[in-house]
């Protein structure tokens, strides 16, 4: 065994040699590693009896590097340098074999040697992607190998789309990825989740980047994205055990391969971001118009006089809109990268910025425009010394977001509530206000009312160790963490308004800080042996992860007004001015292993365990154990298909079954615990504290998830067109919650509890077609899924509960989905005096005809909380996405498709009802489908004034008047691009050169004109305790830009 | 080798799995339920936990708009006082929560409190009679306004909560009254409260609630009358308290307010650090009101008496409606603001608020009525009782919201007397008399006992005037039975409307409705009778 050893290191020395310059000029050490073998290579060379050399190209006739040449069923082989050029010593025992050229993302190629010296080899792509290299949980697998229901995306469709986050540029990637943006504001967070909500608690998947668990998605630039494998079931998933229920992200960021010449290449992308509004006050005149009718209609004298109405149509409109608040606004990024590596090792380093300005208009009187900034630099290094194998990824991203001081909630709905005669400004630049405004004149609040700034910094490290101990026993080592730590800077400024008002004379000036510290070590060993046709590998390790956080903020009010410091007067906020906040500790300790088992490459196995004892829980709660098993079968494998192989040249058939868990929940929870806090009382005018309790639960443990999951893979036309199926079913138990079945009257908040059950049902479909002309080649993809859940138990014995959500209301039944809008149905309006004498009604509410009729669903005559129903289901269904590629020569455009098959939403606020509460002064274009003895099926009902019998019967009831259509198809992303023939750009030095025209967000088609159909007022678990969605939002905003890409 | 390697790798693995102490993690940064109760200053914490939960702001001022004294926009204050509340109306559960969260902690805090043995046995009784007082007051608040509630005496479970039945309302009423009764004793006077202790529960005012928890019950005038009379006559036990002199200090001047021995009991503040901001959306825009979210109504103002002593619509009482807010009761000027109102600022400048359309010099007028607007005055009045000149920007006041002042216990006084059928001159003269005299009142046709009048709605119309914007409005006007009529019909606002033909001209802000057979009690929340088989729901709401 040693002497074997031996000869493969001195082979590796040959092959080295011609590289040694071009390593030290990388920079990089591996050089001093291959000196010491060197004084045994003479002892060797002449084993070898026939050298053979050659160049491997590809399909452009560019070299290919990294290719893996080998002689066929043995081991001894070479890889190709930056050339694409290779040279091989065969022993002549094997001088009557093949050489076998295989290189990923190619198809493999094998050739005869016959006696030649010299062999040149082109290889073509492969046209599927059934042969690729999937990133697996602690490992990787050939796609065609995969039993679990993995999703990928490569970074093809990541690249070249103008977004900050990761997550933005996943969406729609992967069917059942469902990723959904609350809030278009540049920076915000976004909700996700895979194959839907199957719980009531945290929806949200693990996300693993470069091995190490808890990586953050929002902050990862996405050009140094490789590849994202989406772990959907437990066959895939269950090496993650206590945290897999939601599903895996595992992320796999970029990395210089091994003899491959050094490049440098810059992506860069500029454009403006235009915001489109949607939503159109009526006319100021019209507006009065429309109130003298609310107040008629409810047995009020008219507020507005003809003259008056003339008067304000005389004047015309004022600017008082959103429009007047937004701006265009620049959205860039610049990215460049280095990579490359020699016989025994490889870097990546890259550095990134990206800029989003915000679209609404001011800095908040100080400082840069609102906006996002990212700045990430990042460097992955491997070194291959001998049997062990080494990793470092070191990543560092500082974020900085920068936002107005009073919310765009506030924003958003001041500008809408004030009817279009008032302005913003006057001529001598003065803010104005008005009689509807109250406190804000929003121009002024983004131009001088100072500003929410937050700073994140993060450093992300993973040192990743191998060592092959024997050919088939390999250890591997792992550590790797996170360092977060997170800045908040608030600050308050005074702006003053005509006639009268003033925002901000609190001169608040908020300071906050908080620490984070994220680790995870990990210690494994994989053993693989090939016995004849049984393949085995087998992965044993165990892992720690600990979690720490602590943080503080300090707040102070009337502070310098020009400086924000502490001045005379200046008052500490003592109420929002606290050390040690979210201090939070946890750990997990765990066990996980896994067993491949393959027969003949056609039958396949693997069983995935992990145990897991996490800090969260109670010593005997602590401790789970989630197993899975799945199995594949590779038909087309069998000597029975071969009669079909031309036409169905891949078909898989796979299942997995097991359990997974969840564990999202806040520490502590089964200890009572009591806290001080300050200011709770006072006593003879001196502050006193207090001291509150959190009500423990001794029993909390792990959610559990059963997952089942049935897929196809299949290939048809030589592998051109894939497809893949998968269907699953989940039951989702032991679901941690707060308690539903706990009255008001016992007087706290529930902890969490396992007390729910969810199944979740639903399947996903992928289909690609590749077409590959002599000069054009195209590309479809397209993704579809669906998932339907249905509650099992809520808690307890207790079946349903309803949660008042403003003026309608949410359910929670069991039998149903999880969370579904809930109230009235409407059934037309009361046509005239004789319909509604005969039409049943709310007691004791006087309707008059163009009010809403409701459905008597009991058929009592009477219309009251029996005959409220479910109104329907705010998750999105049938979510897909749809990729087309074509190149033609230099050109080649990419368009990307994205959208809901069904969802309901339901809105509220002035952008919903005209003149709302009270709180609203206006009416929109929108909402002038009124109802009129000439316009009996309107959408909306007569007009009214709040507190009249009109207005409670048709906008206090919570009735499917407040129901949208949220479907949409979007046309997410175009990009068209021309690269220039190499045989030009090189003789500038350039591989590459690449121009290209981005367009984003371009169109969408949805029956919901007036607002982003995306746009949802639910977090990632449906909570019915979300804040209703009041359409207030930052306006879609729809990007032009161009790019450009060099690669040297 | 291999089996080497595997059995050192399972070893580490038995090692990290076995070693499961580092998975015992105690916050660090609160107490555990061992250590807690052993430290003197968690206890008063805890027990500073039940004070802060006694009451706020928010129930404070809100009940006002559920009376004829108030219009409040704002959804369920709207709903309720329009008479279209249902069960699932969020404030009908907010404030039963809000109510049980109170008592849950005060009975956390009763059950463990013997946990600590370094605090001396006195000073723990003092403790527990204090928790006491604030159980026994959420439970009359939950009964005044939900008839029938749970008695939750104990620390509870979530079990237990799920099947605890409503006591009738006599006996919800008796366990108040037994609580106040046995903690008399434990109770400091307020004469005895050093400086530093003011606002803690005192002797003083477990009786004055007591004396209100049976004069709302209507047949009990004869103890309301001895309770009354300990505190009136016997103030060497039960504290020193009086008139204080001037009406509008008790609610403006923070040293009077704070410190006035007319006080009982008052929900405690302290400037800048533990505040209250709802005057913000009380006053008027131009002196930096933000919106109106509660608006006095014109059948408020119209209670206010003539300096003379007559009501506006008496004969001779030189009512002028034309000129309508001149020689009115003095606490008029002190409560609200009305058109051309001179409003003095903090630093004691002046502004005239102008409420009626299109008057006010500087256009836009803010502060003039708008019909159907949110930001200005929907009955065209705003507040001005409670204002503090010493707030914070935005009305961030640190002023004490009285709960029980010797005012009232003058009214129950009163009112039990006449009830009883002994009003006289002397009763008179020790109660409407002397608040009118405190009032500013010189006329002795206002001071002086007026004899056989209609004195019942002489008492009435004095207490809703004294107290007005204190919360006690909703109480009366449901106790006494008259809500089906005031609550009834259209509520107004001041004589500005664009249709001088209806109703006089005076503004129709709402029209109300109120169903005896239901509106007297709320209704149980949904959420508790769906969760509570044995709660049941009160006459006239579904589910």
């Amino acid at each position: 065994m040693r002497s074997k050893l031996l000869h493969n290191l001195k082979l590796k020395w040959l092959y080295t040699r011609p590289l040694l310059a071009l390593l030290g000029l990388a920079g990089v050490s591996g050089a001093a590693q291959a000196a010491p073998i060197k004084a045994n290579t003479y002892t060797t060379v002449n084993r070898f009896d026939k050298t053979i050399t050659g160049r491997v190209t590809d399909e452009n006739n560019q070299p290919l590097p990294g290719v893996n040449v080998s002689i066929a069923g043995t081991t001894i082989g070479t890889t190709t340098d930056v050339n694409g050029r290779y040279r091989l010593n065969i022993p002549d025992a094997y001088a009557g074999r093949s050489l076998t050229y295989s290189f990923v993302g190619y198809t493999a190629q094998t050739n005869t040697i016959d006696g030649r010296n010299e062999i040149n080899v082109s290889l073509k792509p492969n046209n599927t992607s059934l042969n690729e290299v999937v990133v697996v949980g602690y490992g990787t697998q050939k796609r065609i190998n995969v039993t679990g229901a993995v999703g990928t995306i490569s970074s093809k469709n990541i690249e070249n789309k103008p977004v900050l986050n990761t997550f933005q540029a996943l969406q729609g990637e992967s069917p059942n990825l469902i990723i959904q943006q609350t809030n278009l504001n540049p920076g915000s967070d976004v909700t996700v989740n895979i194959r839907g909500v199957g719980t009531l608690g945290d929806n949200t998947p693990l996300v693993v980047i470069d091995g190490i668990v808890g990586g953050n998605l929002n902050t990862l630039n996405p050009n140094d994205i490789a590849s994202v494998s989406v772990l959907k079931d437990a066959g895939s998933a269950a090496i993650y055990g206590s945290r897999a229920a939601n599903g895996v992200i595992l992320v796999t960021t970029k990395a210089g391969k091994v003899n491959s010449k050094p490049t440098v290449s810059y992506n860069g992308s500029f454009g403006l971001q235009d915001a489109k509004v949607l939503v159109h006050k009526v006319d100021a005149w019209d507006n009065a118009y429309y109130k003298n009718q609310a107040l008629i209609n409810s047995g009020l004298p008219p507020a507005y006089t003809p003259e008056q109405i003339q008067a304000l149509k005389d004047a015309g409109n004022g600017t008082w809109d959103i429009e007047h608040l937004l701006k265009k606004a620049p959205l860039q990024s610049h990215n460049v990268s280095l990579s490359g590596g020699g016989q025994n090792n490889s870097y990546y380093v890259s550095a990134g910025y990206q800029d989003q300005g915000s679209n609404l208009i001011g800095n908040g009187g100080s400082g840069a425009d609102f906006g996002y900034q990212k700045y990430n630099l990042r460097m992955n290094q491997t070194s291959i010394v001998g049997k062990f194998r080494s990793n470092i990824i070191l990543n560092y991203t500082k974020t900085r977001n920068k936002t107005n001081s009073v919310g765009d909630n506030n924003i958003f709905a001041d500008a809408n509530r004030v009817p279009h005669n008032y302005n913003w400004k006057d001529e001598n630049g003065n803010y104005l206000t008005n009689p509807v405004a109250s406190q804000y004149n929003e121009y002024g609040v983004l131009e001088k009312g100072g500003y929410n700034q937050a700073d994140n910094d993060e450093i992300f490290g993973a040192f990743n160790g191998q060592l092959s101990i024997t050919k088939d026993l390999k250890l591997i080592g792992e550590f790797g963490g996170t360092i977060q730590n997170n800045g908040t800077f608030f600050r308050r400024t005074q702006v003053n308004y005509l006639p009268a008002g003033v925002y901000g004379n609190d001169l608040t000036v908020l300071d906050g800080n908080s620490k984070s510290l994220l680790t995870n070590t990990k210690l494994s060993t994989e053993y693989t042996k090939r016995i004849n046709d049984h393949s085995f590998k087998i992965q044993l390790g165990v892992s720690s992860e600990t979690y720490s956080q602590r943080g503080f903020q300090l707040q102070k009010t009337l502070t310098d007004p020009l400086l924000g410091t502490p001045t005379t007067g200046t008052i500490v906020d003592t109420q929002n001015s606290n050390n040690s906040i979210a201090v939070n500790s946890s750990s997990l300790l765990s066990a996980f292993g896994r067993l491949n088992y393959s027969y003949k490459e056609r039958y396949l196995f693997e069983a995935l365990f992990r145990e897991d004892a996490s800090s969260k829980f109670a010593a005997g709660n602590r401790a789970s154990f989630f197993p899975s098993v799945s199995a594949g079968w590779i038909v087309t494998q069998e000597s029975f298909m071969e009669l079909v192989k031309n036409t169905l040249s891949t078909l898989k058939l796979r299942a997995s079954y097991g359990t997974v868990g969840n564990q999202n929940v806040n520490n502590y929870q089964y200890q009572t615990t009591y806290f001080n806090y300050p200011n709770a009382y006072g006593f003879g005018n001196n502050i006193v504290g207090g001291a509150g309790t959190n009500i423990a639960n001794r029993d909390i443990t792990w959610e559990k998830a059963a997952k089942l999951n049935i897929g196809l893979d299949a290939g048809l036309f030589d592998d051109k067109l894939t497809a893949t199926f998968d269907y699953f079913r989940e039951v989702r138990s032991n679901i941690l919650a707060p308690r539903a079945d706990v009255p008001f009257i016992f007087g706290a908040g529930s902890p969490d509890y396992n007390v729910a059950k969810v199944r979740n049902t639903g399947w996903e479909a992928a289909i690609t077609y590749n077409l590959r002309g002599k000069e054009v080649s195209q590309s479809f993809s397209i993704n579809v899924a669906d998932n339907k859940n249905t509650l099992l138990k809520l808690t307890g014995s207790a079946s349903e509960t309803i949660y008042n959500q403003d003026v309608f209301q949410l359910i929670r039944r069991v039998g149903e989905p999880v969370t579904q809008y809930y109230g009235y149905q409407t059934n037309g309006f009361f046509q005239n005096q004789q319909d509604i004498d005969n039409s049943p009604k709310i007691a004791g509410n006087n309707v008059q005809p163009g009010d809403l009729k409701f459905k008597d669903r009991n058929g009592d005559g009477i219309i009251d909380e029996k005959d409220k129903t479910v109104l329907g289901n705010p998750f999105p269904r049938y979510t897909f996405g749809f990729t087309y590629r074509i190149a033609y020569k230099g050109f080649d455009m990419s368009l990307f498709i994205q959208g809901v098959g069904k969802r309901d939403a339901f809105l509220r606020g002035e952008l919903v009802e005209p003149f709302h509460y009270g709180y609203g002064a206006t009416v929109y274009e929108h909402q002038t489908d009124i109802w009129s003895p000439s316009n009996p099926n309107a959408r909306y009902p007569i007009l009214a004034n709040i507190g009249s019998p009109s207005n409670t019967n048709n906008w206090r009831t919570g009735s499917d008047l407040y129901k949208y259509d949220a479907a949409y198809i979007r046309l997410k992303n175009v990009n068209i691009g021309y690269s220039f023939s190499p045989n030009v750009t090189r003789k500038l030095g350039i591989q590459r050169l690449r121009l290209s025209l981005i367009g984003q967000n371009l169109a969408t088609l949805s029956k919901l004109k007036f607002i982003d159909p995306e746009t949802s007022e639910f977090g990632n678990n449906l909570s019915p305790n979300s804040a209703s969605n009041s359409a207030r939002q930052y306006p879609l905003p729809v990007f032009y830009g161009a790019g450009l890409d060099i690669t040297f | 080798m291999k089996f080497y390697k595997k059995l050192l790798i399972v070893s580490v693995a038995v090692a990290a799995i076995s070693g499961c102490k580092k998975l015992d993690i105690a916050p660090t940064d609160r107490f555990s339920d061992l250590t807690f109760w052993q430290v003197d200053a968690n206890v008063y914490n805890a027990l500073n936990n039940n004070y802060s939960l006694l009451y706020n702001s928010g129930l404070y001022f809100d009940a006002e708009a559920l009376s004829d004294n108030a219009y409040s926009p704002s959804g369920d204050l709207n709903v309720i006082a329009s008479g279209n509340a249902t069960s699932q109306t969020g404030k009908f559960a907010g404030d039963w929560n809000n109510y049980y969260s109170a008592i849950k902690s005060c009975n956390i805090f009763l059950a463990n409190i013997d946990k600590n043995s370094t605090l001396p046995a006195a000073t723990k009784a003092r403790l527990v009679a204090e928790t006491r007082f604030i159980r026994a007051f959420e439970h009359f608040n939950l009964t005044k306004w939900y008839g029938d509630v749970p008695i939750v005496d104990k620390d509870i479970s979530p079990e237990e909560a799920q099947t605890i039945s409503r006591s009738p309302k006599a006996a919800v009423v008796k366990f108040v009254v037994d609580e106040l009764e046995a903690i008399v004793n434990d109770l400091p006077s307020s004469t005895n409260l050093p400086a530093n202790e003011n606002g803690r529960i005192t002797k003083g005012a477990a009786l004055a609630l007591e004396a209100r928890v049976l004069l709302y019950q209507g047949d009990r005038m004869a103890d309301v009358v001895t309770i009354c009379e300990k505190l009136m006559n016997d103030q060497g036990t039960y504290g020193a308290y009086g008139l204080e002199s001037s009406y509008s200090a008790l609610f403006s001047d923070p040293n009077v307010n704070k410190n006035t021995k007319e006080s009982i009991l008052s929900l405690q503040y302290v400037p800048t650090l533990r505040t209250w901001q709802n005057f913000w959306d009380f006053a008027p825009r131009t002196v930096g009101g933000r919106v109106s979210n509660m608006a006095p109504t014109q059948e408020l103002v119209d209670d206010y008496i003539m300096l003379n002593g007559k009501g506006i619509k008496e004969a001779g009482s030189g009512y002028n409606e034309s000129n309508p807010y001149v020689n009115r009761d003095p606490r008029l000027t002190a409560t609200i603001v009305y058109d051309r109102y001179t409003w003095v600022n903090a630093n004691n400048t002046t502004k005239t608020i102008y409420i009626k359309p299109g008057t006010d010099p500087v256009q836009p007028g803010l502060d003039e009525y708008s019909a159907g607007s949110q930001a200005a005055s929907a009955t065209a009045y705003y507040w001005r009782k409670y204002y503090d000149p010493s707030a914070l920007a935005n009305f961030v006041s640190g002023n004490n919201l009285h709960l029980i002042r010797y005012a009232e216990i003058l009214l129950d006084y009163a009112e039990a007397k006449q009830s009883l059928g002994q009003m006289d001159a002397t009763v008179w003269n020790k109660t409407i008399g002397a608040l009118r005299q405190r009032a500013g009142f010189t006329d002795a046709g206002a001071l002086n006992y007026p004899g056989a009048a209609d004195m019942t709605n002489i008492i009435r119309r004095e207490r809703r005037v004294e107290l007005a914007m204190e919360g006690i409005r909703p109480d009366d006007i449901r106790r006494w039975k008259i809500a089906e009529t005031v609550m009834n019909g259209y509520i107004h606002g001041a004589k500005f409307s664009t249709d001088q033909s209806t109703d006089n001209g005076y503004i129709r802000t709402q029209l109300r409705k109120f169903n005896p057979n239901r509106d007297y009690l709320w209704a149980i929340p949904a959420h508790d009778v769906d969760l509570n088989k044995n709660l049941g729901q009160n006459p006239g709401y579904t589910n």
